[in-house]
């Protein structure tokens, strides 16, 4: 609602007031990758690339290049991405249309775990993955990530599905269709916008996650770009707050392109966790 | 083919919705299940598609008992109200899609689509998505996509409720012509007694999952089986009036309909009398006076408050010049009233 | 195929991911937490071996000192392995010559065997220095050798002619793995770190849920609802920012908000202020810090959910309002909030669940400093078991800790569960077979 005939500058001087010292941090965040600052100051007196070096030698001597890591991320929030987007996609369809005994337990236990505050359960996670000998790997984090992001996706491919005509499916099985034919051909398509959603959402919780690669993948050198990131920040030998954001810059890219695309989409489904 | 359904009986849960309902629908007839929303219609519909399980009976199309057969192995045709457009498809594909689940080749399919698009009248139109359609020739793909595999059975549920009151019209009589053209067995569901009435060749007139009365739209209006079905059937409606038969009919409010015939001495009763059976010169007069008129164009409705009490309509041609508040003296076409037992029935 | 197997085939990998790192961890954390575990007891079970620590404590429990002499010292077989060794150092003939007198000969202590080496009267063994070299060769003790069962412990010292009665102690003495105690729950309850962690994850769930989450959320939500699209957007693009942002980055710029080298210091050091880093200085500050960086989080998640709310409520109704001449405040005030009490309920109701387990922007920024003021209890439980700087991680005590926290979560999850129609959500699916 725009009311016109009021003037809305006390609020948005509010909002100014409240929100510069995020704005200043994404501001310097960005500057401060190109710049150089003398000690002590805030004002930039100079432009540089060094601060991006770190793209073609790795920081520490005998550390990992920051390429090994990307692609490691990389294949961290795409498996991710794939693996829960898939098990959502069939899980939700059967809670969502198919009859079949412990219906009702299912979707009272989807919503249990979907608010369940899962990082209570790591220590257990961690010595399970001890016994399967998935400790220290990549493919045990990506377990864990998947099963922790699971409740979510299944809620919100529920959502998805719940809003396809029931007729269209009925239409499908009188015209002879099995109920897997009229799954793959004739519901899929239509969910298909919460099949994209899903796949962003994910690939960026998968992309940003940071305790479980810690705790479950800690290894002698960081797997993943978060750790790696959080490694060089408490590393007391590096302290270049300039280089710190110029790799994390690199680290974000993805995330802001993905931003910059999809914000709608995104706003929708971060808030999503109140939607059925 | 002639469809049965015996001691046909539903449940959801631990309530029998439908119990123990007989339906014999001959080949190439167009039957409707009339009735008000929850009467059991729907339910009857989806259970003689496949897409509801049968609880108790038998359903039989010919002579092959379908009760335990899964919906994709029934040969049926359905329409939906919504029309169910698989909206990521195009028209042909539509169409074509019961045929290319069965395997058929790709010229067989495109054979049998064109031909019925022909039938269905939407031969220009098999390369658009639904979403450009009109409602009207949405409709058509969806009852071309139900014939195109030749069902045994076609059925359709409430097909006209979402058009316009223009498109509603062309539709009716389209869907008549190509079930005509096709002899194809069809049930409609419906609840519109004017749909029911003009496509069917009878009707299954339901009340709670029963079924009231079943017989040919003019038998139905004509002769109603009880005061339920005379009052469901007709538009404007028929209105009712508390009586009492002796040797006169006398109605509750004082006046008399004259001698009482082959309904004296059964006491107290109702009369059904449809609109069109009263106005002047009709029969014995009543007097009342006319509270409520509303020109329908080619016809007036009246509404007249009796004196002594009761509500009569009546529709008569354009032009009478009676207006709200005058009193009348209009007669009732006593031969052609229903009279009804306190409990409904038909005397 | 019949629905409902599609359905368990389509539900399955589900169900199994759930029942593995859901279903399994809940219970283990129940089990791990009445028992010992740590890195030192390793998580399998543990092996038997007498080491010299263990005999010391066992000297101390009071076993018989003839015992832990002998223990200590072992005995002295004459086995064919100790033949080997024979021939390898003397040769043959003195391998042979052993071998036929004094095979499978046992001899309690070191005199004894050396006597009878002594009365073979072999050359090679003239010299007392060699006599006490090939007698060592048999010496059997049991000290420092892994066995895998207890049983092969016992048979090692039955070979060993340790008395029967001390086995079973030496066997519980020996024993490295993990065993069952309650000493966790009574360590919560009496270490006074417990009611500290406590406090603390009560202080930090309830201002940023209250002051940050719904507070401020709100405040977002309604003000960006009140300004003309494009503006709107630029603001709720700015709070949403830090939703997405990857947490090590967020945490970052932080950092470099308010530590001694950074914007804050740098900005108030010209006008006199002594330099601080503004995260740690004092616990006050530390709190401040934690709570503003995962409250700026929070309020992007209220203000998504009131926004969306907002949306729903008919413009009409605002209309109406306007028309009836009531101020912004009053639009707010009777229209807007009586509307948002689902949304404010699903909010608590669903942020609480996940502040209680989530210590991430914690970790990066204060890492629960100064000493252990702004620690959590989710933190104290990940501390304990998986990331402590002594290096013996506490995997016992840890699942004491997340046990408080997983029986708390699964309370409230279950009173979350009536936040929904569930009766709506069982809605029967409408194609029956």
């Amino acid at each position: 609602m725009q009311p016109h005939h009021r003037s809305y500058w006390p609020i948005v001087a509010a909002l100014t007031a409240l929100s510069a010292p995020l704005v200043i941090m994404y501001v310097y965040q960005l500057i401060d990758t190109v710049t150089t600052t003398a000690p002590g100051s805030i004002i930039p007196n100079g432009i540089t690339l060094q601060h991006w070096q770190f793209l073609s030698q790795p920081i520490t001597r005998d550390g990992p290049t920051i390429w090994a890591l990307a692609g490691n991320t990389l294949i961290f929030a795409c498996s991710t991405a794939v693996v829960v987007t898939g098990v959502s996609l069939t899980a939700a369809y059967a809670l969502s249309r198919l009859a079949m005994p412990g219906r009702g337990l299912f979707l009272g236990g989807l919503i249990v775990l979907h608010a369940f505050p899962t990082l209570t359960l790591i220590v257990a996670v961690f010595l399970i993955l001890q016994y399967m000998g998935l400790y220290d790997t990549l493919t045990g984090v990506i377990l864990v990530k998947v099963a922790f992001e699971l409740p979510f996706g299944i809620w919100i491919m529920k959502g998805f599905y719940d809003s396809v005509p029931w007729e269209i499916e009925m239409a499908g099985v009188t015209d002879g269709a099995s109920r897997f034919t009229v799954w793959r051909l004739l519901v899929l398509p239509q969910v298909q916008p919460g099949l994209a959603a899903l796949l962003i959402f994910s690939f960026l919780s998968g992309w940003s996650e940071f305790i479980l690669p810690l705790v479950l993948a800690p290894a002698n050198a960081p797997q993943v770009l978060a750790t790696y990131l959080a490694a060089i920040i408490a590393d007391d030998r590096v302290a270049d707050f300039s280089l710190f954001k110029a790799v994390s810059i690199f680290y974000a890219l993805p995330v802001l392109a993905i931003y910059v695309i999809f914000q709608k989409k995104l706003m929708n489904i971060y808030g999503g966790g109140s939607k059925g | 083919m002639k469809l049965v359904l015996e001691r046909f009986t539903k449940r959801f849960g631990a309530t029998t919705v439908i119990d123990g309902l007989d339906l014999t629908v001959a080949d190439g007839e167009m039957i409707a299940l009339l009735g008000p929303s929850g009467c059991g219609k729907s339910t009857t519909l989806f259970a003689i598609a496949g897409l509801h399980r049968v609880d108790g009976g038998r359903i039989l199309f010919g002579a092959r008992d379908v009760a335990d057969v899964s919906a994709q192995a029934r040969n049926v045709g359905i329409v939906f109200q919504n029309y169910a457009l698989y909206p990521h498809m195009s028209v042909a594909q539509n169409i074509g899609f019961p045929l290319r689940v069965r395997g058929e080749s790709t010229t067989q399919i495109d054979r049998k689509v064109r031909s019925i698009a022909g039938l269905v009248r939407i031969d220009e139109l098999l390369d658009r998505r639904p979403a450009q359609l009109s409602g009207g020739q949405q409709q058509r793909v969806a009852l071309a996509r139900a014939l195109v595999r030749e069902p045994d059975v076609l059925l359709l549920d409430e097909p006209l409720a979402n058009l316009d009151a223009k498109l509603r019209m062309e539709m009716r009589s389209e869907i008549r012509r190509v079930q005509l053209e096709t002899g194809i067995t069809a049930i409609l569901v419906t609840h519109d007694q004017v749909e029911a009435m003009s496509m069917c060749d009878r009707i299954a007139l339901m009340k709670t999952g029963q079924i009231v009365q079943i017989s040919s739209p003019a038998e139905m209006y004509d002769n109603p089986a009880d005061r339920y079905v005379a009052s469901f059937l007709g538009n404007p409606s028929i209105a009712f009036l508390a009586a009492d038969a002796g040797e006169e009919l006398r109605l509750a409010g004082g006046q008399s309909l004259g001698p009482a015939g082959r309904l004296a001495g059964q006491g107290p009763l109702e009369l059904g009398v449809r609109p069109e059976h009263y106005g002047p010169g009709k029969g014995p007069q009543l007097q009342g006076k006319v509270v409520m008129m509303e020109t329908h164009g080619r016809e007036d409705l009246f509404e007249v408050d009796l004196d002594g009490g009761g509500r009569l309509r009546a529709i008569l041609p354009a032009g009478s010049g009676v207006r709200t508040g005058a009193s009348v003296d209009w007669g009732v076409a006593v031969e052609r009233l229903f009279a009804f037992s306190p409990k409904g029935a038909r005397l | 195929m019949r629905q409902d197997r599609i359905g368990f085939l389509f539900i399955t990998p589900a169900v199994f991911a759930v029942v593995v790192f859901y279903l399994v961890p809940v219970l283990m954390t129940a089990v791990i937490a009445f028992t010992d575990m740590s890195t030192a007891t390793g998580i399998r079970g543990g092996d038997y071996v007498l080491t010299e620590s263990s005999l010391r404590k066992l000297d101390d429990a009071s076993l018989p000192a003839d015992t832990v002499a002998q223990l200590a010292e072992g005995g002295f077989v004459v086995d064919a392995d100790g033949l080997a060794g024979i021939e390898a150092q003397f040769g043959a003939a003195l391998t042979t010559r052993i071998a036929t007198a004094l095979l499978d000969e046992k001899f309690d202590n070191r005199r004894e065997i050396e006597r009878a080496l002594n009365d073979l009267r072999a050359p090679e063994l003239r010299i007392t220095r060699d006599r006490k070299a090939a007698a060592a060769l048999f010496q059997r003790s049991v000290l420092n050798t892994r066995h895998d069962t207890p049983e092969s412990l016992r048979a090692a010292l039955s070979v060993a002619d340790i008395p029967l009665a001390d086995h079973d102690q030496i066997v519980q003495a020996a024993y490295t793995g993990w065993s069952w105690t309650t000493r966790n729950f009574e360590l919560l309850v009496s270490l006074p770190s417990t009611l500290r962690y406590a406090l603390n994850t009560l202080m930090y769930v309830s201002v940023t849920l209250v002051v940050f989450n719904i507070g401020l959320g709100l405040f977002l939500a309604i003000s960006t609802f009140y300004l003309p699209e494009r503006t709107s957007a630029t603001f709720r693009a700015i709070w949403f920012m830090p939703r997405i942002l990857p947490p090590v980055l967020y945490v970052l710029m932080w950092k470099w908000m308010m530590l001694d080298s950074g914007f804050i210091a740098s900005v108030l050091a010209p006008l006199g202020v002594a330099r601080i880093n503004w995260m740690m200085e004092t616990e006050v500050h530390a709190w401040v810090a934690v709570i503003l960086i995962n409250g700026v989080v929070g309020a992007s998640f209220g203000m998504i959910i009131f926004a969306s709310a907002i949306k729903a409520i008919p413009q009409t109704m605002l209309m109406a309002a306007e028309v009836d001449g009531a101020s912004r405040w009053q639009q707010v005030r009777f229209i807007i909030l009586p509307q948002m009490r689902w949304p404010i309920l699903f909010v608590t109701a669903y942020q609480t669940l996940s502040l209680l387990a989530s210590f991430e922007y914690i970790l990066l920024s204060t890492g629960g400093g100064p000493g252990s003021a702004t620690e959590v209890w989710a933190m104290a439980a990940f501390r304990t078991a998986l990331n402590n700087y002594g290096g013996n991680l506490q995997y016992g005590m840890g699942a004491t800790f997340a046990l408080v926290l997983v029986l708390i979560g699964t309370a409230l999850s279950l009173i979350y569960l009536r936040f929904f129609n569930f009766q709506a959500l069982l809605s029967k699916p409408r194609i029956e077979r």
